[in-house]
């Protein structure tokens, strides 16, 4: 009996010891590192990056031939060869990922990140542990300083201090309201006249009961999201951005600079109200409460129209095109038997010029792991070697920009045909030697590659060679977003929210959704969010304002 | 071998010491065999038991660089957490439920099914009844989100509607009330068909002569069942739910493929629960995390044993 005591026991340790043990890097990654040489200086042999989804030349999608032109033309770039390891992580659980890796390993290791991606929320958790590297002087020195049309973007990031733990080649970006104009052509409405919040209500019960998609049954929803509000991702409301209108339901600094919680004001009770209004009248696809936002898309563009929904608030610019393409590719039609296609809805009255408006996100960032050993060769080697090149206006910020050349876009004479055969979709496009153009998807060969990681409106200092991609929709998308974005709040960042920001999230999306479909109403919702968090709240508030000053 | 040496043994076995071998010189007769073993046991070290020095960060903060020894405080910030206390209650009223649940009606089917004269009927249910099972819960919980959504994609809504039996959408899987009946429902579904073979294989094995002899005294069909079936099964239905039993903390992929922010109340499990805790969360503490897990081994282990203990009264042998 003892002895079968003890080995359950070791048992019993086992699956507690195994639950301990997480990586989230890639073992087969090399460890990185470089070398010192006979002057005494550093030199970075081998870079590994950890990325994201928006990295969009993956390894299906001709990730080999950008990293070989990457290693090229950096070699050429620093006088001496690197080596690039790129672990692109699963996009929706990336923050997990990255914590694990981090956690787990350090600089040196196989898998550990010498650079990766962070979104601003991210950052302002991680910059306080002493894992990134300060990279203020860096970029104060950076040769691509004299071509930054938007300095402000980096500038926003310091601490009160002065440092500088992530460096934004571009700006954030945010989402519009699209809106169906076969829809809006059924219902006898034009974008104009949809001016404030009863008009944009009226048009979402037009899509619900008017039957706009004309299959004879009124199935059809006015809109659908990833979520009532995306309660774990700042700025949280921008997919149901009309609905919530001056609500923040989270920590925010207010007209006169002071840190306030956002769930606890009456503006997320009047925002919870006119959700749950809507719901009630079926106006908002059930769907929405678990939705993710690859699931609320395609179900937008489905070709299954008798059940999709009208409006569908989404990232703005190149996403116009995207999601065009894809309706046109489910051979979405209005009800003249054309193609469909979408119109974007300038901000109602309500959020016009308003955070709650058409939010322009705080950018995203690279951010370089500290190895810790007070020197900075490594880290300046690896600024040097990445993200001075990201933006040197040439070879390098063409491949972040639009991906490889001969894969993803190309400048010699060439003629290809989209979508052969189908005699409404078919296009041929023809170049002459010398025209930059982007060529067919990788991933998919009837459609039109689009981007790689940076945004060529977007990013924070133009490409210099003069490889514009003159796609008309999205220059249309990124014009219409940027007439009319606001920036969004900074992120907050105290010890106590890093500690509690997942409960808070998880309770703050039980309590909304339990609000929106009428289990509880929006009183109680703020109420029982006060009861329970009320003290984390009043700390998380406190060490915000005491940072601030 | 050396069983011809140990064949000597003198005639007088009360007076004959067996010089002490020692454990090298035990081992030495089968050296070849211990060396064939050597690289499954290092593997086993490596593998099974190194990871078990883990278990120690139960007693330490860990997030991120910031690792220090903490004692207990690991397990008072748990057993002073609601919200894992209604974990664990869940896990334990979910597992049993299902466990009961899945016995029950799987020997109901198994009985059904011994009683079916045509082989083609019978074969034709079995391999029906067996199939959910081999569905990947996040299939299946995606086929009944579908199914009960309250979208009007949702066919079960949509059907009711139609039919005048309903005006309102009902919310099955975000509602309260009904979210545990429509788990062990689901769960029926898929799991019960593949219950039924360990109570089919022994319904095959009984003994023909018993249900005849029950025929020449009189027996009905019913009282057949009832006296020659059951009480053959009785003791694989005991020996299935002790072998179960041991293992009703470990429920984690039906929950975690079903539940919703709604319901968490009633649905959260410890598993879900450790789950939320080390990986939706931005730096997670993994202490705390390894905290609950090695406590929610622990548990396991007295469920074992008593499992272990139950099984030694009833059989007459343990299960480990």
């Amino acid at each position: 009996m003892k002895k079968k005591l003890l080995s359950l026991v070791a048992c019993a340790a086992l699956l507690a010891g195994c639950g301990s043990s997480n990586s989230g890097g890639s073992a087969d990654t090399p460890a990185s590192g470089g070398t010192t040489n006979e002057n005494g200086e550093y030199v970075l042999e081998t870079l590994n990056i950890t990325v994201d989804g928006t990295i969009t030349a993956t390894v299906d999608a001709g990730q080999a031939e950008f990293v070989q032109q990457w290693e090229e033309a950096v070699s050429e770039k620093i006088g001496h060869p690197i080596k690039l390891n790129i672990t692109q992580l699963d996009h929706s659980d990336y923050s997990g990922t990255v914590s694990r890796t981090l956690t787990t390993g350090q600089p040196g290791d196989a898998g550990y990140p010498d650079a990766l991606i962070m979104s601003a929320s991210m950052l302002r958790q991680y910059q306080t542990t002493g894992l990134l590297w300060n990279l203020a002087n860096a970029y104060d020195n950076a040769e691509f300083q004299s071509r930054v049309t938007l300095p402000s973007i980096n500038m926003n990031l310091r601490t009160a201090d002065g440092a500088q733990y992530g460096f934004a080649p571009t700006y954030g970006n945010g989402c519009v309201t699209y809106i169906k104009k076969g829809w809006l052509d059924a219902v006898g409405k034009t974008v104009d006249d949809i001016k404030t919040f009863d008009d944009y209500y009226a048009l979402l019960k037009a899509f619900t009961t008017e039957d706009p998609d004309g299959d004879g049954t009124n199935k059809t929803y006015g809109v659908i999201a990833a979520g009532f509000a995306k309660l774990d991702e700042a700025p949280y409301i921008n997919y149901m951005p009309e609905f919530w209108q001056g609500a923040y339901p989270s920590f925010y600094p207010n007209k006169d600079g002071v840190w306030v919680d956002g769930f606890a004001e009456d503006a997320t009770i009047d925002a919870l109200k006119r959700l749950n209004q809507a719901y009630k009248d079926g106006i908002i696809d059930p769907d929405t409460e678990e939705a993710g936002t690859k699931q609320a898309r395609e179900k937008f563009f489905s070709n299954d129209q008798t059940t999709s929904e009208g409006v569908f608030t989404y990232w703005a610019g190149t996403w116009l095109r995207t999601l065009t393409d894809n309706m046109n590719k489910n051979e979405v039609k209005n009800q003249n038997g054309e193609l469909e296609e979408l119109v974007q809805l300038p901000p109602i009255k309500e959020i016009k010029d308003t955070v709650g408006g058409y939010i322009n996100r705080e950018a995203p960032t690279w951010v370089i792991t500290d190895d810790g050993d007070g020197n900075d060769a490594r880290e300046q080697a690896i600024f040097d070697a990445l993200f001075e090149t990201m933006l040197d206006g040439d070879k390098v910020q063409t491949l972040w920009t639009y991906g490889a050349e001969g894969v993803h876009w190309s400048t010699e004479a060439e003629e290809f045909t989209l979508n052969k055969g189908d005699a409404e979709k078919e296009k041929t496009y023809t170049y002459e030697a010398g025209q930059f153009h982007l060529r067919p998807n990788p991933n998919d060969p009837n459609s039109l590659w689009k981007k790689n990681h940076l945004d060529a409106v977007l990013v924070i200092a133009p490409l210099t060679n003069g490889f514009v991609d003159n796609d008309p929709l999205i220059q249309e998308g990124n014009a219409f977003f940027t007439a009319n974005c606001v920036d969004a709040y900074p992120a907050a960042s105290s010890a106590t929210l890093t500690d509690y920001e997942a409960d808070l999230a998880e309770a703050k999306k039980a309590l909304v959704n339990k609000a929106v479909v009428g289990e509880i109403t929006p009183e109680e919702a703020v109420q029982q969010y006060k009861d329970e968090f009320g003290s984390v709240s009043d700390t998380i508030v406190e060490e915000l304002n005491s940072a601030a000053q | 071998m050396s069983t011809n040496e140990n064949s000597k043994v003198p005639q007088n076995e009360t007076t004959w010491v067996a010089p002490k071998k020692t454990l090298a010189q035990r081992m030495k007769p089968y050296m070849g065999f211990y060396l064939m073993f050597l690289p499954v046991f290092i593997f086993v070290l490596i593998v099974y038991y190194w990871p078990m020095l883990g278990v120690r960060y139960a007693f330490y903060t860990y997030k991120l660089r910031d690792i220090h020894f903490i004692g207990l405080g690991n397990f008072a910030k748990l057993f002073a957490e609601k919200e894992f206390w209604s974990a664990f209650v869940n896990t334990l009223i979910l597992s049993v439920g299902k466990l009961l649940l899945n016995t029950f009606v799987a020997v109901i089917i198994s009985v059904f099914l011994n009683e079916m004269l045509n082989l083609f009927c019978k074969k034709f249910v079995q391999t029906i009844i067996y199939l959910p099972h081999f569905m990947s819960w996040a299939v299946v919980a995606a086929i009944f989100t579908l199914f009960l959504s309250t979208s009007s994609t949702g066919f079960v809504n949509e059907t009711l509607k139609s039919w005048g039996w309903i005006k309102q959408s009902i919310d099955f899987l975000h509602s309260k009330a009904l979210w545990r009946p429509i788990f062990y429902m689901i769960d029926l579904w898929k799991e019960t068909g593949w219950g039924t073979v360990v109570f089919f294989a022994t319904l095959s094995g009984i003994d023909p002569g018993l249900y005849e002899a029950a025929e020449l005294d009189g027996a009905t069909r019913l009282q057949k069942i009832r006296y020659v079936t059951m009480p053959a099964l009785s003791n694989t239905i005991i020996i299935v739910l002790i072998l179960n039993l041991a293992k009703v903390l470990n429920i984690f992929e039906p929950v975690f493929v079903l539940y919703n922010t709604r319901v968490l109340e009633v649905s959260d499990v410890i598993s879900t629960y450790i789950y939320r805790k080390t990986f939706l969360t931005a730096i997670p503490d993994y202490g705390y995390t390894t905290a609950v897990g090695l406590f929610k081994s622990l548990v396991g282990m007295v469920l074992m044993l008593a499992s272990d203990y139950a099984s030694k009264r009833i059989r007459g042998r343990g299960i480990m």
